[in-house]
């Protein structure tokens, strides 16, 4: 009669020299956690100040976010995009508990997919980016932040993801919960709306002086 | 050179994916850019197009950086110490363990062996060193 007694999970303690999550201490789980995610406090607080537009909710959604993070903390894999979980967190949480409160219309679906009817072409002419670099540094951050606020929630999130925290489509897509495609869309489709109000900002500023456009398309 | 032909208006209607680094596939990069070599206004729009929207960045990169007040922070480490807490007082961390066992036994002038396999849980109880 032989008895081998082993632990399981010898075979994959080897390979992760570095942290292996299933050996582990809470301790050391605590101490990887602050180290690793508490710098990501004031993107998060940022971003959730986009989604939910007050410091109040903005304040509870990241708390809430580490909480979960926390609580999952073995789910993430070493070595893999922390802040891109992290971001994926805070989104899944407002989409399923802070959007609720915030009822807001819906978009079309149809409305999503004309990304190809894209306005480009209509700024060919040599009005020039200095004139448009000039117009638009004379908006104050409250314009910014108003304007951006004021794009639908789909819009503005692939916006934010994307121009703010520079995540891929792909990446913008596991954070958001939908499609690749459905994001480049968003995406296009929330740029467009940035830029046409900020032009409109700008002008009702009385700060074209050059006339460099953003809203007309034709 | 025929495979590197591209239509303006494809290239307008995607030039985005283009600044984004999102086109389809790495083939079409050097098709873009062989396109943007031959043809001045696309070159032009590309210019245009990106500057317009490094600018739209920088802008809202200047502006979405709040700081989280020094209260979310103590929230933050308050929640977390708190949950750690009372996963301490609970059990920590289990183990698993494969216990094979093999009995040979002799029948008739005949040797068989039975293999049995258990499958068991020890929970370990951890004490914070902090």
């Amino acid at each position: 009669m032989a008895v081998a007694l082993c632990p399981m999970d010898e075979q994959i303690s080897g390979e992760l020299a570095v942290v292996d999550p299933t050996t582990e201490t809470l301790a050391q789980k605590k101490a990887r956690f602050e180290r690793d995610a508490f710098e990501f406090t004031n993107q998060l607080y940022a971003a959730a100040l986009r989604y939910t537009k007050n410091p109040h909710d903005a304040q509870d959604l990241v708390q809430d976010t580490y909480a979960k993070a926390f609580t999952s903390f073995h789910q993430f894999t070493p070595g893999t995009n922390l802040k891109a979980w992290l971001y994926r967190i805070l989104t899944t949480t407002f989409i399923n508990s802070y959007r609720k409160e915030q009822r807001r219309p819906q978009i079309a679906a149809g409305e999503l997919e004309d990304w190809q009817i894209h306005d480009a072409a209509s700024h060919t002419s040599d009005q020039g980016r200095s004139a448009e670099d000039e117009v638009l540094d004379n908006l104050t951050d409250g314009d910014v932040k108003t304007a951006l606020a004021a794009l639908p929630e789909e819009f503005r999130m692939a916006v934010y993801l994307a121009d703010v925290e520079g995540f891929s489509y792909k990446e913008i897509a596991e954070i958001v919960g939908v499609p690749a495609g459905t994001v480049m869309s968003r995406l296009h489709r929330g740029r467009k709306l940035l830029r046409e109000a900020l032009a409109d900002y700008a002008k009702e500023r009385g700060f074209n002086k050059s006339g460099a456009k953003g809203g007309d398309d034709e | 050179m025929s495979n590197l032909e591209i239509a303006c208006n494809d290239v307008q209607q995607t030039i985005f994916l283009f600044i984004d680094h999102e086109l389809p596939s790495e083939e079409q990069y050097p098709i873009f850019e062989f396109h943007f070599q031959q043809c001045p206004p696309c070159h032009e729009l590309l210019e245009h197009e990106r500057a317009a929207l490094i600018l739209m960045q920088n802008l809202l990169r200047g502006t979405c950086n709040e700081s989280a007040p020094q209260e979310l922070h103590d929230r933050i480490q308050e929640t977390i110490n708190s949950l750690a807490d009372s996963s301490f007082t609970h059990a920590t961390s289990v183990e698993f363990f494969s216990q094979t066992t093999i009995t040979e036994f002799t029948f008739d002038g005949t040797t068989s062996f039975s293999v049995t396999q258990e499958f068991t849980q020890e929970i370990r109880h951890e004490f914070p060193n902090e």
